[in-house]
């Protein structure tokens, strides 16, 4: 995706210089350790000289540094482990750290870019360059240091915030520099930022320590503070009527006769739909939120469902299964070897038939925004994954609704905590509606989405309908051909056309027939040497828009490393072959599965990036990372094979005895894009009822090399909750939808995972040094393939659809017998 | 005009007696650390302490618990000292946050009901409360090590 202002050079030089800042420039999300950064900014604001030698942090007098986190702090304990990044090369004493996020403004987007945090790649994007930032605030300060002392700077380093001469054994802390010396130094882009050493892997201090997170204290004591949190003087409270369909119907007429005999109901505004967000929408405003829902359910409508009306889960599958009928349709995601002459060749020809339901994000934090128009400006107070992305919706929102020039249009966007993301808190249309009712209705408006609107509105993981063919010959997997239809998340989002804005915009997906959705797609190109592969795949426009379509938790590789990891368990079994040894043969890191070496590589040289298959390069880490750090899939897929050894010793894989009806089973992942993997696998082991068909996962082994950990303790708790995710959306999660709308409204009808049905889970973090990539989803994507091949090995039915009910269960038992 | 005791003080709820607690705290007296999760009683993240007895304060009305001695999260230990909160830290157990308050106030009933509480004890429990992050592995090692820190003699058994 392309920004509209490409801020280059400002985020890539270092500009190492004292300056006065104007304070209130940075908003707090609720850590009281960004409370006290205000502090920090008013002793800015009086005009001491502070120092921010890059725009990642600020170095103040008082002997302090903020680090400033362009990251939705959702659970992740990112700003924590971003300081870590930082202050290992800055050589500042961890007590001295305070966190902070920038307020989304047109003004700090030119400085910092685009604010989105996605794709569990916060580290990974953001390591290099705030290592480089570290180091570089680090030589600045001892070249600075060492005047002040009068000593050599060659006899100069930095320890615990300060400068010491190791001649003299003086020191001077970091403050006291500041206090005394003005700085003025840049390393300009890219030659200087060459010179730049930083540590290499081994000799941290900070990286690699279980740090407390800093946002933890506030989550035990009731002081966090989410978007849900917010107060402003005056507001009102909007309560959403629950819309006839999840998207397209249009709302023709609002008889609020009963609404108006509830005690504090304002009024009733039908949203307006432009850029088609919002459809159907009517919100009840009232003094208090319970007297908005009150009234939101008293409101009558008259509606016209429209396209979509009428529309069910089942037209979907069909409509599915039929359009991968048409082959001159598709698009080609894989494409190697010749896979038609390799099926021909084929002795046996394995061919399967795999679904997978729609979930949704269902964050504990229903969706709410607050929006304020205040002294001529938009203030939106939220919790999001893209307080850039929300800014720019609303603006372009606002420009056709005030039919005002975008320009024109102010807007501030204040992030909050995020009470869950996965993926859920990406699209806007809270703030959108937030801020129409506040025009509407004069006074800031708080929105919040009951939990029952949260799941009719919700934007859910397509559905997705799978055809494979294997072809076997000799003992091998000769060839292999995976066929995906499904709606495309991709189109939904990047509408840059469609917003009548260039943000957002990619030209080349008008021409669907070359270009492909990755994110509805990755994962089927799997790091297995298979001769002859090809992925062929279909969009479904009108189920991308009926059931709005979009990314969860992993994206596309939580459904497709079930389907490849089932199906690579059905070609082991139909080989005869171990499903370890036949994983382990294929994960040998030919081809294109062996990896960028470890040279680097420079943006815009796609081929580095392509190597020899067919691949679609991810439009924005080019853009918006440092170009300069290591590609994430260095060692290729011999990572990934040990990874899976050592899941397999550790969960004694063909070693361990188990109980009657119980079984093991394996999956490998490399979520989350081919460009940007991290290395995991999963074994589970579980135990079937074979009377009710109800299974017990009993126990989950993964293993993980994301190269470098930050922070274990936290890396670890990602990783469990991620494995629980999986264990979740293989059990019990599934959301359905019909005649237009989605069916289940609460957590008695929509089952995330339990305390109860908990297993144990192990994690092996493998630290092989490389540079680090996320850990915060990819373990979820081996959990439910694991499970369904350890169903298969413990009572021999093998169930292509998830979740996996006890009902198919027993209709595998019935069909077996 | 119900008249709660949240905390230790007195309030007058200026809501109609059907209002649910949770809005009253949330809302109305801003003591924001109780969460809204589900409305209707089965996800746990809005659980006070009424009495001593963890309830969920979106299912219950402010009419109901006019006279009774309600604690919300904020009324725990603000300082973060109550063992079960030393235990949530020193485990490191939120991750998003969002229902600890109500997890922690589940555990702390729990335990106050009964100190040493069995891994089939914990589980039934807390088994009400979801957490989205799933921290689960987390929150049955920090219950346990909030027991031992209540054995301790820690003070606020």
């Amino acid at each position: 995706m392309r920004n509209p202002t490409q801020p280059g050079m400002t985020r890539r030089d270092f500009l190492v210089r004292s300056a006065a800042t104007a304070a209130g420039t940075f908003m707090s999300i609720g850590l009281p350790s960004l409370l006290e950064s205000g502090n920090a900014g008013a002793a800015i604001g009086a005009g001491m000289p502070a120092f921010t030698p890059s725009i990642w942090f600020t170095v103040t007098p008082d002997g302090k540094t903020t680090m400033h986190i362009l990251k939705a702090e959702m659970g992740q304990h990112i700003g924590t482990a971003l300081a870590q990044v930082i202050a290992e090369e800055l050589e500042v004493k961890w007590d001295d750290v305070r966190l902070e996020t920038p307020l989304e403004s047109v003004e700090n987007f030119a400085i910092y870019g685009l604010a989105y945090t996605v794709n569990s790649g916060s580290v990974t994007t953001e390591f290099d360059r705030l290592s480089r930032a570290g180091a570089a605030g680090r030589m600045a300060l001892i070249e600075a240091g060492a005047k002040v002392l009068g000593a050599k700077q060659s006899d100069c380093h930095a320890e615990n915030s300060r400068v010491i001469d190791k001649a003299s054994g003086r020191s001077i802390g970091y403050g006291e520099i500041l206090q005394k010396v003005n700085i003025d130094r840049k390393f300009a882009y890219p030659d200087d930022f060459k010179a730049v050493k930083v540590k290499p892997f081994g000799s941290y201090k900070i990286i690699g320590k279980s740090i407390p997170s800093m946002d933890i204290p506030p989550k035990t004591n009731g002081q966090a503070k989410y978007g849900i949190d917010v107060f402003l003087p005056n507001m009102v409270y909007g309560a959403l009527a629950i819309p006839r369909t999840r998207y397209g119907s249009k709302v023709l007429s609002v008889d609020d006769s009963e609404a108006r005999k509830v005690p504090g109901f304002v009024k009733a505004v039908i949203v307006d739909n432009t850029l088609g967000k919002c459809t159907g929408w009517v919100i009840a405003l009232a003094e208090t939120f319970p007297a908005a829902m009150k009234a939101a359910k008293a409101l009558k409508m008259e509606v016209d469902p429209g396209p979509y009306g009428k529309l069910s889960l089942s037209d979907i599958f069909e409509e599915f299964s039929a359009q991968t009928e048409n082959a001159e349709a598709s698009a080609a995601w894989v494409l190697e070897g010749d896979v038609d002459k390799g099926l021909a060749q084929a002795d046996k020809v394995l061919e399967m038939e795999y679904s997978s339901d729609m979930v949704c994000h269902a964050t504990m934090e229903p969706l709410n925004a607050t929006v304020q128009f205040v002294d001529g400006a938009w203030h939106v107070h939220v919790g999001t994954q893209s307080t850039s992305f929300a800014r720019m919706t609303l603006n372009a929102y606002l420009a056709k609704v005030l039919n005002q020039k975008p320009e024109d249009i102010k807007v501030y966007v204040h992030e909050y905590l995020l009470g869950g993301g996965f993926g859920g808190k990406q699209d806007y249309d809270e703030i959108l509606a937030a801020a129409y009712c506040a025009k509407e209705v004069g006074r800031p408006v708080k929105f919040i989405q009951t939990r029952e609107s949260t799941f009719a509105t919700s934007f859910p993981r397509t559905p997705t309908y799978h055809k494979l063919k294997a072809g076997l010959k000799n003992g091998e997997l000769l060839a292999m051909n995976h066929d995906i239809c499904c709606g495309w998340m991709g189109p939904r989002f990047f509408v840059g056309k469609k917003y009548g804005t260039d943000w957002l915009q990619l030209d080349s997906w008008d021409a669907k027939k070359q270009d492909i959705d990755q994110w509805s797609i990755g994962g089927s190109d799997h790091w297995y040497y298979v001769k002859n592969h090809r992925v062929r795949a279909w969009d479904s426009d009108r189920t991308t828009w009926a059931v709005q379509a979009s990314a969860l938790r992993t994206v596309s590789n939580s459904y497709n490393m079930f389907v490849v990891e089932s199906f690579m368990d059905e070609v082991a079994h139909a080989l005869k072959r171990d499903p370890l040894e036949f994983r382990l043969s294929m994960l040998n890191g030919k081809g294109g599965n062996r990896g960028i070496p470890n040279t680097g590589y420079a943006p815009g040289t796609p081929s580095d990036y392509y190597m020899d298959r067919l691949w679609i390069s991810l439009p924005w880490p080019n853009e918006n990372s440092w170009p300069l750090y290591e590609s994430a899939t260095v060692g290729g897929a011999l990572r990934l094979a040990n990874c899976l050894k050592v899941a397999a010793k550790n969960a004694g894989w063909g070693t361990r005895k188990l109980p009657p009806n119980t079984g093991m089973g394996i999956a490998v992942s490399s979520a989350e894009e081919r460009q940007s993997p991290t290395w995991v696998a999963g074994i589970a082991e579980v135990t079937v009822d074979p009377k009710t068909g109800i299974f017990k996962i009993n126990r989950i082994t993964i293993a993980m090399d994301p190269g470098t950990v930050i922070n274990p303790l936290n890396a670890k708790a990602q990783i469990q909750g991620a494995a629980l995710w999986g264990a979740s959306q293989i059990l019990s999660e599934r959301l359905t939808y019909k005649n237009g709308a989605i069916e289940q409204s609460n957590f008695h009808e929509y089952k995330p995972i339990r305390l109860a049905d908990v297993p144990q889970i192990d994690v092996h973090l493998i630290q092989s040094g490389h540079h680090p990539s996320g850990v915060g989803e990819p373990s979820s994507t081996v959990v439910a393939p694991a499970v369904a091949n350890a169903i298969y090995n413990a009572i021999g039915v093998r169930v292509r659809h998830m979740p996996i009910t006890p009902e198919a269960i027993l209709d595998g038992l019935k069909s077996k017998a | 005009m119900p008249n709660l005791t949240i905390n230790g003080q007195s309030y007058f709820a200026d809501a109609p007696p059907d209002t649910p607690l949770l809005w009253v705290i949330r809302e109305d007296l801003r003591l924001t650390g109780t969460k809204y999760g589900c409305g209707i009683g089965v996800c746990g993240s809005c659980t006070v302490h009424i009495n001593g007895q963890a309830v969920r304060s979106c299912a219950i009305t402010v009419g109901e618990v006019e006279g009774a001695h309600i604690t919300t999260i904020e009324g725990l230990d603000p300082a973060n000292a109550h063992p079960v909160q030393q235990a949530w830290i020193e485990h490191q157990v939120p991750q998003c946050g969002y229902c600890q308050s109500g997890q922690i106030m589940q555990a702390a009933a729990l335990l106050s009901a009964n100190p040493s509480p069995s891994d089939k004890q914990i589980v039934e429990g807390m088994n009400g409360n979801l957490c989205r992050c799933a921290t689960y592995p987390r929150i049955v090692g920090a219950v346990k090590r909030a027991a031992e820190l209540l054995k301790g003699g820690a003070s606020h058994a």
